[in-house]
């Protein structure tokens, strides 16, 4: 999608409230807000554990505008389907009527990619007609910083610290797209909330699915990435335009990059103000920057197939 | 605030809503195409119609132009409003048949085909760009023209649409993706408004990013205008 100065088409109303308990600057809930807004009132929200659920809804409080039900860091998918499947079966006894409600399951990186992966995987294979949103900000944010698999390599968290044996983490970041890609269902996604109206149209898109869809938003989380709270935007978008965090959609298959980058920018750009990056060598940069322009090729040459 | 039906359950409403607006905030489901929130109502698409009882009398209306009035009893799956609806869907399917919005809209209301020939240009005369252009960007760039049948959305006169900044509102914003933009190096072409528009290109990445066109109208419409340069970078590298 070229630059557009079109946002005011995008809906006034919130069904995220403000007030919350997020970190200033977190990129996490203006992720969350923008999906509500799109997703309108008729929806039924499956929360796991995670940053979200914690800061949206100390209890006697909550954040939520829509129906909303927190439920154990690896069932979130599980429950979606559970919803899904009942509301199904209501509006064909004729108990409610008959309308059109979209299926939120929500969680974070850790919530998706390790403890919620067996439950997303069924709810996936299964068929059911939910919206998997993994917000991932690429570490366990809301316990202290803990490496997860969505963690990317050499980033420096508290269980993956940067020091004398090892420079941060070892192992790669998972693929969670590509895992969702696999399971052969009609539409991925990945999304940023610092692309609103890309973001907009991709939950458009993926809620008007029959069948599962997987969207994959990077949420820039200023505390555990250790920048400062305003630059959650604009790390949003370096992200994206140094190819470490391609936008693109995979729909029945087809691959299609719509945020199209001409040329990345070095991925310097995009560590250097952050502080989870700040220990490594510049050889190594040099080599996480290869590896990310050959998964951008490889990313492109497919988007390039299919289109 | 003031009290209204909708299928046999009471509802309050500030005045001032219509009656699509209070369903809508309530999470009752009633199809629309050519209503926006931020825009004016129209009442073009016809597909939000329900029936209206007030006074003892009943009719069947638009429900995004019926204000939301006290003690009216509103009726939105009656047999003569699903057939009504059914009958809109098919001539909207008629005009635009390749249209994924509408393809999913029809296949909801469990229409699979059209009794009418495909005639369409793809437009089905919602009017939400024309809104769009006059009300939020302010541009005025197209309008309505012609009557009846011949109806369709134009540039002035159809030449060239001189006020079209080119800031894609109108692309963005069209349900059935008539209108298309292409970028084609440092200009911007939007084919159904047969415009085309010189790009300026960011001086740090070179990206080519806002019309010269948009800048000015920017620099022109707003009170208290950016500082000089920055449109000189793209909102990547500002």
């Amino acid at each position: 999608m070229p630059s557009l100065y079109a946002v005011k088409t995008l809906p006034s109303q919130e069904y995220f409230a403000s007030g919350h308990r997020a970190c200033p600057g977190c990129g996490e809930a203006l992720a969350v807000r923008q999906v509500q807004k799109i997703l309108g009132r008729n929806v039924i929200v499956a929360s796991a554990t995670g940053c979200m659920e914690i800061v949206s809804s100390p209890f006697p409080l909550s954040s939520w505008e829509v129906p909303w039900i927190h439920v154990a860091f690896e069932n979130a998918a599980a429950v979606a389907a559970g919803i899904e499947k009942g509301l199904e079966i209501l509006q064909r006894k004729g108990k409610i009527k008959k309308q059109k409600i979209t299926v939120l399951a929500m969680a974070g990186d850790g919530g998706t990619a390790d403890i919620g992966l067996q439950a997303l995987s069924g709810a996936l294979e299964r068929r059911h007609n939910i919206l998997f949103i993994c917000y991932d900000n690429e570490a366990y944010m809301n316990t202290g910083v803990q490496r997860s698999s969505s963690t990317p390599f050499g980033a420096s968290t508290t269980t993956s610290p940067a020091g004398t044996h090892q420079a941060g983490q070892l192992t790669p970041k998972k693929n969670m797209p590509a895992i969702a890609v696999a399971h052969g269902i009609p539409y991925v996604a990945t999304a940023s909330a610092s692309y609103p109206l890309d973001l907009a149209a991709k939950v458009r898109k993926a809620a008007a699915t029959r069948g599962p869809a997987y969207l994959h938003i990077l949420s820039v989380c200023p505390s555990g990435w250790g920048i400062p709270g305003d630059a959650t935007i604009k790390l949003g978008r370096l992200a994206v335009q140094s190819g470490v965090f391609p936008l693109y959609e995979v729909q029945n298959g087809k691959y299609k990059i719509t945020v199209p980058v001409q040329e990345l920018l070095p991925v310097q750009a995009y560590f250097q103000p952050q502080r989870r990056f700040r220990h490594l060598h510049p050889e190594t940069i040099e080599q996480i920057s290869q590896d990310i322009r050959e998964k951008w090729q490889e990313l492109k040459k497919r988007s390039d197939k299919t289109n | 605030m003031i009290t209204l039906w909708i299928d046999d359950k009471q509802y309050e409403a500030a005045e001032g809503r219509t009656i699509l607006q209070v369903a809508l905030d309530n999470g009752i489901q009633i199809p629309h195409l050519c209503y926006h929130e931020n825009l004016s109502s129209f009442g073009g698409c016809r597909l939000c119609q329900v029936e209206v009882t007030r006074d003892n009398k009943t009719v069947l209306t638009t429900s995004c132009t019926y204000p939301a009035m006290d003690g009216i009893i509103v009726r939105t799956d009656t047999p003569k409003v699903k057939k009504a609806r059914r009958f809109v869907m098919e001539l909207l399917l008629s005009l635009a048949p390749d249209a994924p919005k509408i393809q999913d809209l029809a296949q909801e209301m469990g229409i699979v085909a059209t009794r009418f020939t495909p005639a369409g240009d793809n437009c089905i005369r919602c009017g939400l760009c024309v809104r769009a252009c006059d009300e939020l960007v302010g541009a005025h760039a197209i309008t309505f023209a012609h009557r009846g049948a011949q109806r369709m959305v134009e540039p002035p006169f159809a030449e060239e649409a001189e006020n079209c900044i080119g800031c894609g509102t109108c692309v963005q914003i069209c349900p059935t993706g008539f209108i298309s933009m292409e970028e084609q190096g440092m200009e911007r072409k939007i084919g159904k408004w047969k415009r085309t528009l010189k790009m300026k290109a960011c001086a740090k990445c070179g990206r080519p990013f806002i019309s010269f066109a948009e800048i000015a109208f920017i620099m022109d419409k707003v009170k208290n205008p950016p500082p000089a340069d920055w449109f000189d970078y793209c909102s990547d590298c500002r």
